[in-house]
């Protein structure tokens, strides 16, 4: 159980609908996320280029692809206020540049590549660590929050873990217990730097799965970078192409046509073959799957 | 279990601070006992005021003080050789007693002051530079500290160079050795009551210790102002190095293998890790001075002894460790 990821559908740790609140949806017909013409310099050369893009609604995940250094992580890391641009980000009307940090990390929570914990701590002390926004400088997790984040652990599936050195942890494990800290932060936007880079193959998919409906059953608003295009065609409602700094297509996998998908890959990955799998043959999936071919 | 396990940890080494304090009070060049305190003997009574007493409690609170301060370094740093030399509090020190030895007074007094001033003067260069830099990493505070402790190093040679070799070079060198031989009652009372300070912020402030051993970028986004926070508990740690070495000289080695035990022992780095760090230090440091008083003729430097004591205690617990591991 503890090696691989639980399948949440089948999860029957408790809901944490309870304990967490969902992230409050969207009243009007503005965007839920909006980046607008986003410009990063480094040493004079434009890593974002008058990039924008809007996410519609809460309750979706939207995905980045593109090749290397097309600006993936810069926009993920400018969107977190780590890097100096130009532009704007508004998230639920409210522009994210001039929060302080501790505003910003109410509204945000972060999932890097591989994390940087480097000190043995418990698995448990890293999920309290989400709960830094919410506590004054002396002040310490409460027992509702110790609880909350043992809620958060069963719903990722490693309550077993709990009291185990973080350091001792597969890379799958640790993942795991990022996303839990990332619950208990309890914000709108989830950004994730390729989350399944440290993972096997199977465990990509469920990594991205767990996400998926993480995302879905806490109204939360998504961006996570990816290297897989066929994950990324499987799990995200919104997918987001890059290139040389800009947004050179937004892709809709449900809606949008297999020849108008297939033509925007090839803008970035050269020539492309997009496969189609009929749900039937995909059990016990409820909707086609699609694989991108490089050619 | 761990945190049972940390209890007893912490149970058993603040018995055998109190054993040491106890030893360090009854034992040195005129050996007291309890039996003549008791039946108020005079000298004893002198000697335990005068002598033991204040030099046992600034052993007991000065190693408290360098354990819970190398904890932090090591926490902030995240690596376990990182100790408060890292950004020059001891190369200040040095320059500032060998400053005052040779143009204010040898007294003790003079020398505490300007050792404390010049051990705070090189932290708040080296966090004043090393927050002008681009980034505000780790490293470059401990490039800052290695400019600065250069710097110190520099200057302390210069100052030893005008030092008349006969007096004042042997004053000198005899400081940096480190002793507790020169503590009295009046000498104690600030550096007790700034390590109080300092170390109950740096338990207090323990969560964000935790937090900032995570990636700065992850960290941040965690909310804590990562550069406030980081110079704010190294100023805490190094006030309280500063007002430790200030009196009784440079101490090698407490400041690094206290923390470093702990976390061997415990296995993690909570409150209950930190504060095993500080008695760890004070038990060290108690002995050593204990050794140092009494083991010779003349009085040695206590360096010679928290090395000796630490030095193979460290060897057996990383080989233990790794048997451990490979088991």
């Amino acid at each position: 159980m503890t090696g691989t990821f639980p399948h949440p559908s089948h999860d029957p740790a408790p809901s944490l609908e309870s304990v967490f609140e969902s992230s409050p949806k969207s009243s009007d017909s503005s965007p839920v996320f909006f980046a607008d013409h986003l410009r990063v310099l480094r040493g004079g050369h434009p890593i974002l280029n008058d990039l924008s893009f809007s996410i519609e609604s809460a309750g979706t995940m939207t995905g980045l692809l593109g090749a290397n250094g097309c600006g993936k992580t810069t926009l993920i890391r400018t969107i977190c206020q780590d890097l100096p641009h130009s532009g704007s980000c508004k998230l639920n009307g409210s522009v994210l540049e001039g929060l302080s940090v501790r505003n910003l990390a109410r509204q945000i929570s972060y999932i890097p590549q591989q994390t940087g914990i480097s000190i043995s701590m418990s698995v448990l002390d890293v999920i309290l660590m989400g709960f830094h926004p919410m506590l004054k400088l002396f002040e310490q997790p409460s027992a509702m929050m110790r609880e909350q984040a043992y809620t958060a652990l069963c719903q990722t599936g490693i309550e077993n873990l709990a009291d185990r050195d973080y350091l001792t942890l597969s890379g799958g494990q640790k993942q795991l217990a990022i996303l839990a800290r990332t619950l208990v932060e309890n914000t709108s936007l989830l950004l994730l730097d390729e989350p399944d880079s440290s993972l096997d193959f199977p465990n990509r998919s469920s990594m991205l799965r767990l996400i998926a409906e993480t995302t879905k059953n806490h109204n939360k608003t998504t961006l996570v970078c990816l290297h897989s295009p066929d994950l990324a065609l499987q799990f995200c409602d919104q997918i987001l192409l890059l290139k040389d700094g800009k947004v050179s297509a937004c892709l809709h996998p449900k809606t949008d046509s297999d020849e108008q998908m297939e033509k925007a890959f090839a803008e970035i990955y050269g020539p492309v073959r997009l496969l189609r799998i009929s749900k039937n043959q995909v059990e016990p999936d409820t909707q086609d799957r699609l694989v991108l071919l490089l050619l | 279990m761990r945190s049972n396990r940390t209890s007893l940890l912490a149970g058993i080494s603040s018995l055998l601070v109190c054993a040491s304090f106890f030893t360090a009070i009854l034992i040195g060049k005129y050996p007291i006992s309890l039996t003549a305190l008791l039946a108020v003997d005079r000298m004893a009574i002198r000697t335990f005021w005068i002598l033991r007493l204040p030099r046992a409690l600034m052993a007991l609170f000065g190693g408290f003080g360098l354990g819970i301060a190398g904890f932090v370094y090591q926490t902030i740093f995240g690596n376990p050789l990182a100790s408060p030399d890292i950004i020059g509090v001891s190369s200040g020190a040095s320059a500032g007693a060998a400053f005052a030895i040779l143009f204010v007074s040898s007294g003790i007094v003079g020398t505490t002051v300007f050792a404390f001033v010049g051990g705070l003067l090189a932290v708040c260069v080296s966090l004043g530079l090393s927050a002008l830099a681009p980034g505000k990493s780790p490293s470059s505070i401990v490039l800052a500290g290695i400019a600065v402790h250069a710097l110190a190093q520099t200057i302390l040679m210069f100052l030893k160079l005008t030092a008349d070799p006969e007096k004042e070079l042997a004053s000198i060198e005899y400081w940096i050795m480190g002793s507790l031989g020169g503590v009295t009652l009046s000498k104690i009372p600030f550096s007790i009551v700034v390590i109080c300070l300092c170390s109950a912020l740096i338990f207090a402030l323990h969560r964000h210790l935790l937090m900032l051993s995570v990636h700065e970028e992850e960290a941040r986004m965690l909310g804590i102002s990562v550069g406030t926070m980081r110079m704010a508990l190294l100023f805490l740690a190094t006030f309280a190095v500063s007002a430790v070495v200030s009196v009784t000289g440079l101490i090698s080695f407490v400041g690094l293998l206290a923390p470093h035990t702990a976390r061997i022992l415990c296995g993690h780095n909570r409150r209950s890790c930190c504060f095993l760090s500080g008695t760890i230090g004070s038990f060290l440091l108690l002995t050593a001075d204990t050794l140092a008083k009494s083991i010779a003729k003349t009085e040695l430097p206590i360096s010679i002894f928290t090395s000796l004591l630490g030095a193979p205690f460290l060897i057996y617990l990383i080989l233990a460790k790794r048997e451990e591991d490979t088991r």
